[in-house]
């Protein structure tokens, strides 16, 4: 019977050893910097300037501009270590979540990135986990639609960063087949829209946009031209029956999917393949698609960007939108002052620093007095010599200010069903009186 | 039958294939859906060397790969032979009630065990968040493993245990001499299927791990579609190389599966 | 120490490693779980409110959605799975076969990859103008592309062919190593008896595998109650919510959503509930013990 206890007390020895050992190496090789409060109780007096977390997302984007941001700040404050940590967003998000939901800060980063529909989720959910920033920059230097999803009662909890300024890109040469130059598009409503596209479909056989009909990300861009959302001004109650802009631009959806102009994807790489190869005359949607447009480069010259289509039955649509675009937040764990003032110092001031991202990622900012600089006016020999990053910058002034409140994606998984029930026949006040019954038990 | 198991064979491998050939292309050539191999597959590699760090990522997850299948395997199979050998009621509702533990969805554990092992951090650091310790406590022992080899138990001879008992064995040397080689396939089988759970594990180590690291491979492969201008053409080649490993482990494994194993041990 | 005693000690000395793992990061986490779904709120705001999230299931029209979607996988998928791998194994066991190790590997593979790059081959593969389509107009079985992605249907029939298509090779292990503890005397007594292929497979692989096929049918039932990853990456739920799985739907309340982890949390009972329920159908038909 002893020799059995030995054993399990052998193996159970053995477990702990093997797993300890483990981490005893790791620990070591990491030099202890896993960010923030791991070791609050014994280290964090001792080393007060000493390191930042952040996590974002995409290499090419997000990634490349914390490291002009860190290579600058480096240089006026080389003391402080920062630690940029990649992950997808939907990593974040899941990270994030599960982090703050247990109530512990162990393992939080110092700043994260969030996406705008989503930050005001997240402040709310977890309220005292954020780190105010009203003082450390002067929001009134940012664009104004900006400000909204960063803040809570008037208090900055993000530092804007990207802007999602959305242009309609379109390829010249199709639209030329067609009888169109750019300069006839500059001012168009989403019913002009719909009409070139039929025209062009008949001289060249291209679709003119892809959609996937389980993103209603146009739908967004639509409704904001005309300063409205999901939610009332307030952010807080569905405001889908009885929203006119929001039926304006469901009755678009269907007219655009019954005119026979939409290449349906499903996933991101579809809807990428559909204008690299070609498929369709027109690209609606977030500047940040640029690389992507880019990546063809046998299509260079062939491109131009124009400003996206507004509603032509709201009074107050404008020829300007967002989709997507995300803001800097620091969290509220040990080393929360350094790090904002390492986004004070960079992206919440810094001309120069704005003038690099341009030139060096084609990332456009927020930042107002950045949009004068020189880098903004170049042309680009892509676009046949369109100076797109200064429209971008002037478009940017121009998108509408709404409260995309907490709840834009309960909604839209809402809005999504619903639009498959009005594109089979459902009528449409039907359609949005039930979305709104849906979204009132769902959002409380 | 060749014809039945050709056609399945090249159902089951045939996006695979794609996949292979796509790891030839550049990106563009991969959203265009091109099935023609090209000669993209260095530039692929290389830019995949230089953007991320794939033997680090490939080692992490060799690593606890192999400690999880190890550990995993002798727990697992300790408690399987246990509970259908020495039966009794007790151990049966033990049994059952084990059971449970898998039909809850580990997304409704995630958030308290974060708790649990952010507790352990401060205590323990060597086994709290960012380790990879911390990676391989929950999965060591599963309850899946313990029914496996508990219903295989029930196909192997109790005689061989008497027979055992008669030469003088004690009981844990009947297990180690006797149930541990007659049941090598089931092993394999068991091994192969941890191996691969583990190598593929996503949502507790994309919560736990924290610093890039530690970072394990499927965390870096979903890192690399994150972009806004994903490259296809390399992420392709990252899956293929990350895929290898356990289509490797399976193919040596396997061939521990020959008919009329028993009566060979004995 | 009688002899019994000692056994029932000896048994547990087997059993207690695992015992001990699983109550600590498993049970101790579950008992966790279920505190919180018996709270509301968003994030850490929570309160307690008792039983109501669990009355909420009853009139909360998405999960209705995802429960319906999933018994439908369930029974489509999961006994056409078991049979497929069934069968399989024992052709893939045969001593006469040829290049076993390569057809065995082939079968194998699909599970081995992770989802997120198969789902962009699949994608392409069932897109309308994909090649499925292709191959079916081609050879005449269908006149006008079938919508694989974008037809409710369809999408379910798509998603049942991802599972059965990933999983089968799966299950064909178990039944693999399996069959190798088969005391093969057997099979060469009822060959002398002049048994057909047929009656061997019914009358002995089948019910001495017995254990093994209740096993698989148990890990299928978990696994198809708690599919996610075919459904989030292949059809993210649509088109609408018609796809959309009960993990899926955990999954958006606890990240997707303002996270509601009490909610979450109840509906994560559910399936446990549902789970439960199925096994232990599963264990009455198998007649075990």
């Amino acid at each position: 019977m002893k020799k059995w206890l030995t054993v399990v007390l052998a193996v159970m020895l053995l477990l702990s050893a093997c797993s300890s050992g483990g981490g005893n190496k790791q620990d070591s090789s990491s030099g202890g910097g896993n960010g923030g409060g791991d070791n609050s109780g014994s280290a964090s007096g001792g080393k007060e300037a000493a390191e930042i977390t952040i996590w974002a997302w995409d290499p090419n984007f997000n990634i490349k501009a914390l490291n002009i941001a860190k290579e600058r700040y480096n240089k006026i404050n080389p003391d402080v270590k920062i630690n940029i940590v990649e992950n997808a967003q939907a990593d974040i998000i899941q990270k994030l979540n599960t982090g703050l939901g247990s109530g512990t800060t162990t393992g939080l980063p110092n700043i994260v990135l969030i996406e705008d529909y989503r930050a005001q989720s997240f402040l709310k959910a977890f309220p005292d986990m954020f780190y105010e920033l009203t003082d450390t920059f002067n929001a009134a230097d940012f664009a104004e639609y900006k400000v909204g999803p960063t803040s809570v009662d008037g208090r900055n909890y993000g530092l804007p960063f990207d802007s999602g300024v959305t242009g309609l890109f379109v390829r010249t040469d199709y639209l030329a087949e067609a009888g169109y130059s750019p300069d006839d598009l500059q001012a168009l409503t989403w019913n002009e829209f719909i009409e070139i596209g039929k025209n062009v479909k008949e001289a060249t056989g291209k679709d003119m946009l892809s959609l996937d009909p389980n993103d209603l990300g146009i739908i967004r861009v639509m409704i904001q031209t005309a300063g409205k959302w999901y939610l009332d001004e307030n952010g807080e109650k569905p405001f889908l029956a009885g929203n006119e802009a929001l039926k304006e631009a469901f009755q678009l959806y269907k007219e655009m999917m019954e005119a026979d102009i939409v290449k349906p994807n499903a996933d991101w790489s579809q809807f990428v393949a559909a204008f690299n190869s070609g498929d369709v005359a027109s690209v609606p949607t977030g500047n940040w698609i640029n690389a992507s447009i880019k990546a063809e480069s046998s299509q260079a010259g062939k491109w131009a960007v124009v400003p996206i289509p507004r509603l032509a039955g709201q009074p107050g649509s404008v020829n300007a939108s967002n989709l997507g675009g995300s803001s800097w937040y620091v969290l509220n764990v040990p080393g929360k002052e350094a790090a904002a003032d390492f986004l004070a110092k960079t992206f919440g001031s810094d001309v120069e620093f704005y003038q690099e991202l341009v030139t060096e990622i084609g990332a456009i900012g927020t930042y107002i007095p950045a949009s004068t600089g020189e880098a903004y006016s170049a042309a680009d020999p892509f676009y046949n010599g369109q100076k797109t990053i200064a429209d971008f910058a002037k478009w940017t002034e121009d998108i509408p200010r709404v409260n995309f409140g907490a709840h834009t994606y309960v909604i839209e998984d809402i809005l999504v069903v619903e639009m498959q029930n009005y594109l089979n026949g459902k009528p449409l006040d039907d359609a949005l009186n039930d979305a709104q019954k849906q979204a009132e038990a769902q959002v409380r | 039958m060749y014809l039945f198991l050709g056609v399945t064979a090249f159902v089951s491998i045939f996006p695979f294939l794609w996949m292979v050939v796509s790891s030839t292309n550049p990106s563009v050539g991969v959203t265009k859906g091109r099935l023609m191999p090209g000669t993209h597959l260095f530039v692929n590699l290389s830019n995949l060397v230089e953007q991320i760090d794939l033997v680090r990522a490939l080692a992490n997850s060799l690593v606890i790969a192999l400690i999880t299948t190890g550990l995993a395997l002798l727990i697992g199979s300790l408690a399987g032979y246990g509970f259908e050998i020495y039966r009794s009621r007790a151990k049966d509702a033990v049994f059952n009630i084990l059971l449970l533990s898998m039909m809850i969805p580990f997304a409704a554990l995630m958030v308290p065990l974060y708790r649990m092992f952010a507790w352990l951090s401060g205590k323990m650091p060597v086994i709290g968040i960012d380790t990879k310790a911390a990676v391989i406590l929950p999965t060591m022992a599963t309850a899946f493993l313990i029914f496996f080899f508990r219903q295989n138990t029930k196909m192997f001879e109790r005689e061989m245990i008497e027979a055992g008992r008669i030469d003088g064995l004690g009981e844990l040397g009947i297990f180690l001499r006797i149930y541990v080689p007659t049941m090598r396939t089931t092993y394999a089988a068991a091994a192969i299927i941890t191996f691969m759970s583990s190598w593929n594990n996503y949502m507790w180590p994309l919560v736990v791990l924290q610093s890039d690291a530690k970072k394990t491979i499927p965390l870096l492969i979903s890192n690399l579609g994150s972009s806004y201008s994903p490259d296809y053409g390399m992420i392709m080649t990252a899956i293929v190389i990350a895929t290898l490993p356990t289509a490797l482990v399976f193919f040596l494994m396997q061939k521990h599966f020959v008919a009329g194993m028993l009566g060979s041990v004995k | 120490m009688s002899i019994r005693m000692r056994t029932r000690v000896t048994g547990w000395c087997f059993v207690i490693a695992a015992v001990v793992l699983i109550c600590l990061f498993y049970f101790y986490p579950m008992i966790q779980a279920f505190n919180l779904s018996l709270k509301s709120g968003v994030g850490t705001n929570l309160q307690y409110v008792g039983f109501e999230n669990y009355k909420r299931l009853f009139t909360d029209s998405n999960f209705i959605t995802a429960v319906t979607n999933t018994f439908i996988y369930l029974i489509v998928q999961v006994p056409i799975m078991i049979i497929l791998a069934l069968l399989l194994s024992v052709m893939l066991n045969s001593d006469k076969l040829r290049l076993k190790g390569l057809f065995r590997t082939a079968i194998f593979l699909p599970c081995v990859t992770s989802l997120v790059a198969y789902s962009v081959i699949f994608k392409y593969l069932f897109a309308n103008d994909g090649l499925v389509n292709l191959l079916l107009l081609r050879l005449s079985i269908i006149d006008r592309p079938i919508g694989w992605i974008t037809d409710p249907f369809w999408a379910k029939v798509t998603i049942i062919l991802a599972i059965t298509w990933r999983w089968t090779g799966y299950n064909m292990i178990f039944y693999l190593s399996a069959l190798q503890n088969i005391d093969r005397s057997i099979y060469e007594a009822a060959t002398i008896d002049g048994a057909s292929a047929f009656g061997k497979f019914t009358k002995i692989t089948i019910p001495l595998l017995k254990p093994i096929i209740l096993f698989t049918s148990i890990m299928s039932t978990i696994g198809t109650l708690q599919l996610f990853d075919e459904v989030m990456n292949i059809t993210k739920g649509g088109p609408g919510n018609a796809t959309m799985s009960i993990s899926q739907y955990i999954y958006n309340l606890s990240f997707k959503y303002t996270p509601d982890f009490g909610y979450a949390a109840t509906v994560s009972y559910a399936i446990v509930v549902l789970i439960v329920i199925f096994s232990y159908m599963q264990f009455k038909v198998a007649g075990d013990r």
